[in-house]
């Protein structure tokens, strides 16, 4: 078990910005949740579920990797 | 303000609603039968459509469902812990032999207790999920 709790990172706002500016309510809208959600993952509040994250990821054409960035602790296993 | 949020701050509302008029319904009134009318406020909690939220089904998102589930976990936890303290403290004062008779109204007014205990905790917890970061 790890002692710390990982971190994972988003560029959901860059990418939004990259894609024509795109709106929080637009993204929220294509991956089908509520903009607080969207501000939630935005502001690092709300870790998604898998599903969540690939849809994001497919509403920028990206893979998962691009959207998300797993960061482990250091005194993680 | 989600609908989760709004439906929150007004059961806080409406039990507080509720709390208040029985009190006062009591002072004047006086315990009994008829200070259970009260207890129609709780209606309330229906008329805006943010707080028919469990009706509406897959409105919420999974943050917000995740939410709702902890919270509602969280008031049935504790309406248990506040059951056992209620039948222990009764059982070690009265005496565990002891048996009770209480009038029907006392019955239904119990219910009505736990069930703003419930919806307090509830809509408390899901206000503090809400502000606090929460991890999935």
């Amino acid at each position: 078990m790890p002692d710390a709790q990982p971190e994972i990172r988003n560029h959901i706002r860059r990418l939004r910005f990259e894609h024509g500016e795109m709106t929080q309510d637009q993204l929220a809208k294509m991956a089908g949740v509520t903009r607080h959600t969207i501000m939630a993952l935005e502001g690092g509040k709300y870790f998604p579920s898998l599903l969540l994250a690939f849809r994001i990821a497919r509403a920028f054409g990206a893979a998962v990797e691009q959207v998300f960035e797993y960061k482990e602790s250091a005194s993680a296993n | 303000m989600t609908d989760s949020e709004k439906w929150a701050w007004l059961t806080l509302f409406v039990v507080t609603l509720t709390a208040t008029a029985y009190i006062a319904y009591v002072g004047l009134v006086g315990n009994g039968p008829a200070a259970q009318a009260v207890f129609a406020l709780m209606a309330l909690t229906a008329i805006p459509a943010s707080s028919r939220r469990h009706l509406k089904g897959c409105r919420l998102d999974e943050r917000e469902r995740g939410i709702a589930n902890t919270a509602l976990l969280a008031a049935f936890r504790a309406l248990l812990v506040a059951f056992i303290a209620a039948i222990l403290t009764i059982g070690f004062s009265k005496g565990w032999d002891t048996s009770i008779n209480v009038p029907l109204w006392v019955l239904s007014a119990t219910i009505c207790w736990a069930a703003i205990f419930v919806l307090t905790v509830e809509a408390v917890t899901t206000l503090v999920l809400y502000r606090r970061r929460l991890h999935a």
